[in-house]
């Protein structure tokens, strides 16, 4: 790909735990990517950030537990400003496997649980996002 | 020691036996700690032969405590089974507390949730406070809550931990203590702990909106003025310095003590600055430190940190009350070492880092359950947790003489090579203006950042092994459903603030909240005011809008 994937990474909510959401930036950047790391956020800032920098690829990092919920505000809010189609919500954290399909149901491209090595990550970003500028196209 | 003869007759004769054994190439390789301690193949007496054992190491509960804080330690008494723990709502809590005493848990701690430690009360306009209600600890936003918390438990005489930080350590323990006082256990007799260490909730974990580490610094020591210097709560550990939670940040051994100390000195100096003298408030001054996963290296760790800080306190402050001169701690086994593949795993995990913290001669115990890297703990996983303390005690019998390791040419070799490591390493951060100064200025930040990106490296390159990640792989399995907190909660907690509300006198509730405005502003000690606040139904909320509001909101100084 010529252009760089741009992605806002952001915890939402009062959870702190800034440990995994800074080394996955960290990782995404290493791997070439333009990362706008948006530290702690409302929804509705986070989606205004996400707006406002242009980027691919939301990432949410959720280990409070109440990641569900999140993701269904988090999808709520893009469908209430029609911008469901424009981003890829990928979310990682402390979040068991038996919440991915649920998760996924939701809206979630992918999720990234505890033990998830960097490269699954990379990888499925850059593919998520070449499938949505396909999609994009053939609209 | 060992005169200088013995030492070289030891030394050639080991050179022969490496000859004779054809073991050269081994006596070559050196296996480093996670602390970059090379380590060799054998230790012989050469490696210590400086060691001067009044000196250096003395007798279980004198000078330099090195062998134990206590003259019996566990021969007397055994550690606190100290279970940190907390969803949904106080009483789905309670009743949880209740089956960790029943299991034979002989401390209580208290998880709250990320509401309890933001100081934000889940009704609050603006923000998606109420999604978080429970999901990660208990709720305890008023006086209230903690009354459902303690209900029917023994306080009087078991001791509890409140797990929170600077910003609502003085609101949720005044709320603690007000109960304690209904309940007919007055404020010279409560005994527990609050953890009330700016650099948990800084460093490890932030929180939302959180204060300038230097107001932080200021509520944290008008708690241990408060409780210890002007003796109203004597029996009450005003401050926890965690080095566990900076530990689960990345950072290795040698770092986790040295953050420890100099943030503990930054507080120390600010008593002084206050105009105490060192013996009038060190004796409550306690820790909570980790146990990873290299268990000889953890060992040396508490041994070290017990003689760095006797010599701290005497040399560089003058204490002299033998309880000011002691290091106290409670530990918890590391969630970071965990793993989320091949759960059950992590029950070996943890009965070896028990043994660690044992061995290394602990005064309280958290366990890890099994499923923690999935979700919050389950009843049956945390019951193993407790039975691993208990065969740890009861069983294995470690605990029947103290301080079993010392002696170890190895251990005693190691002890050293951390201590002085870590005072390298506390030098550095003095270096930087202290551990306040250093946080606030983003160093630290980029330490544990530095430590974590590398450990995460070897990690994905296998240097560093973790069974069942990168090495030792099973077939997947269907995975266990995780444990899951009440839905409901949030609807709850908004329920009994509204009827707290309804039923408090909002009129006396303003004016103290006014009254907290002046001290905070006037640079007063705010735990008198905030004291009566709590006992007139003031919420964690509502006390800790004042602090933002007088006092701004920290920009952090992280970067990626």
């Amino acid at each position: 790909m010529d252009k760089k994937i741009r992605v806002l990474t952001v915890k939402v909510g009062l959870d702190g735990h800034w440990r995994g959401v800074t080394t996955v930036s960290l990782i995404l950047k290493n791997a070439g990517m333009e990362v706008i790391f948006g530290g702690f956020q409302t929804i509705e800032n986070a989606v205004n950030v996400a707006v406002q920098e242009d980027v691919d690829v939301i990432g949410l990092s959720i280990h409070s537990g109440a990641h569900i919920t999140w993701i269904k505000k988090f999808v709520e809010e893009l469908k209430k400003r029609g911008l469901e189609k424009e981003f890829v919500l990928v979310v990682g954290g402390a979040i068991p496997e038996h919440d991915f399909a649920m998760l996924k149901q939701i809206g979630a491209h992918d999720v990234f649980g505890p033990g998830t090595l960097p490269d699954k990550i990379i990888q499925s970003i850059q593919e998520k996002v070449e499938k949505k500028e396909l999609e994009n196209k053939n609209v | 020691m060992l005169n200088k003869d013995d030492i070289t007759k030891i030394k050639s004769e080991k050179d022969d036996w490496i000859k004779k054994m054809g073991c050269q190439q081994d006596a070559e390789i050196f296996h480093a700690t996670p602390s970059g301690i090379k380590i060799k193949n054998l230790y012989t007496p050469e490696d210590v032969s400086n060691l001067d054992y009044l000196k250096d190491l003395g007798f279980p509960g004198s000078y330099p405590y090195i062998r134990g804080v206590y003259p019996t330690m566990y021969r007397g008494r055994p550690w606190t089974i100290r279970m940190f723990s907390g969803f949904a709502t106080p009483e789905e809590t309670n009743e949880r507390w209740k089956m960790l005493l029943d299991s034979g848990e002989t401390g209580f701690s208290a998880a709250v949730d990320v509401l309890t430690f933001n100081g934000t009360d889940p009704d609050t306009p603006g923000v998606d406070a109420d999604v978080e209600v429970g999901t990660s600890g208990v709720p305890l936003y008023s006086i209230k809550g903690v009354e459902a918390l303690v209900k029917d438990l023994p306080i009087k005489d078991i001791s509890v931990a409140l797990v929170t930080e600077p910003m609502t350590a003085v609101g949720l323990t005044s709320m603690y203590f007000n109960v304690a006082k209904n309940k007919g256990v007055p404020l010279s007799q409560v005994a527990g702990t609050t953890q009330n260490d700016l650099g948990t909730m800084t460093i490890g974990y932030i929180t939302y909106d959180s204060l300038r580490p230097d107001k932080l610094l200021k509520l944290a020591c008008d708690m241990i003025e408060y409780c210890t210097a002007m003796k109203q709560a004597p029996k009450w550990n005003p401050i926890n310095f965690t080095t566990y939670n900076y530990r689960e940040g990345g950072i290795n051994a040698v770092q986790e003590i040295a953050f420890g100390f100099t943030n503990a000195i930054d507080h120390i100096e600010e008593m002084l600055r206050r105009g105490w003298k060192i013996d009038d408030f060190a004796s409550r001054l306690a820790f909570h430190l980790s146990a990873d996963r290299n268990f000889f290296e953890e060992i040396a760790k508490y041994r070290a940190a017990r003689r760095i800080w006797a010599k701290i306190l005497t040399e560089k402050y003058g204490a002299k009350d033998p309880r000011s001169i002691i290091m106290k701690y409670h530990v918890q086994t590391a969630g970071s070492s965990l793993t989320a593949k091949q759960p059950l795993v992590n029950i070996a995990r943890t009965a070896i880092q028990a043994l660690e913290a044992v061995l290394g001669g602990c005064q309280s115990l958290h366990t890890n359950s099994y499923d923690e890297a999935i979700c919050l703990p389950s009843e049956e996983a945390v019951k193993i947790a407790v039975k691993t303390q208990q065969v740890v005690m009861e069983e294995t019998g470690v605990v029947n003489t103290i301080d079993p390791l010392a002696g170890s040419y190895y251990i005693e070799w190691l002890t050293n090579e951390i201590e002085k490591r870590i005072l390298n390493y506390m030098q550095e951060i003095e270096n930087q203006g202290g551990f306040v100064k250093s946080l606030n200025n983003g160093w630290l930040f980029n330490e544990m950042s530095k430590a974590f990106n590398e450990r995460q490296k070897a990690i994905v390159e296998g240097k560093e092994r973790v069974i069942g990640v990168n090495c030792h792989l099973d077939e997947e399995k269907e995975r266990p459903i995780p444990f899951k907190t009440n839905p409901w909660a949030a609807d709850v907690e908004k329920e009994r603030l509204r009827k707290l509300r309804s039923e408090r006198n909002n009129q006396r509730v303003a004016t103290l909240l006014d009254q907290l405005r002046r001290d905070c502003a006037q640079n007063k000690n705010v735990m008198p005011t905030v004291m009566e606040l709590t006992a007139e139904g003031a919420t964690l909320g509502e006390i800790t809008r004042v602090y933002r509001e007088i006092w701004g909101i920290w920009e952090l100084p992280i970067a990626i």
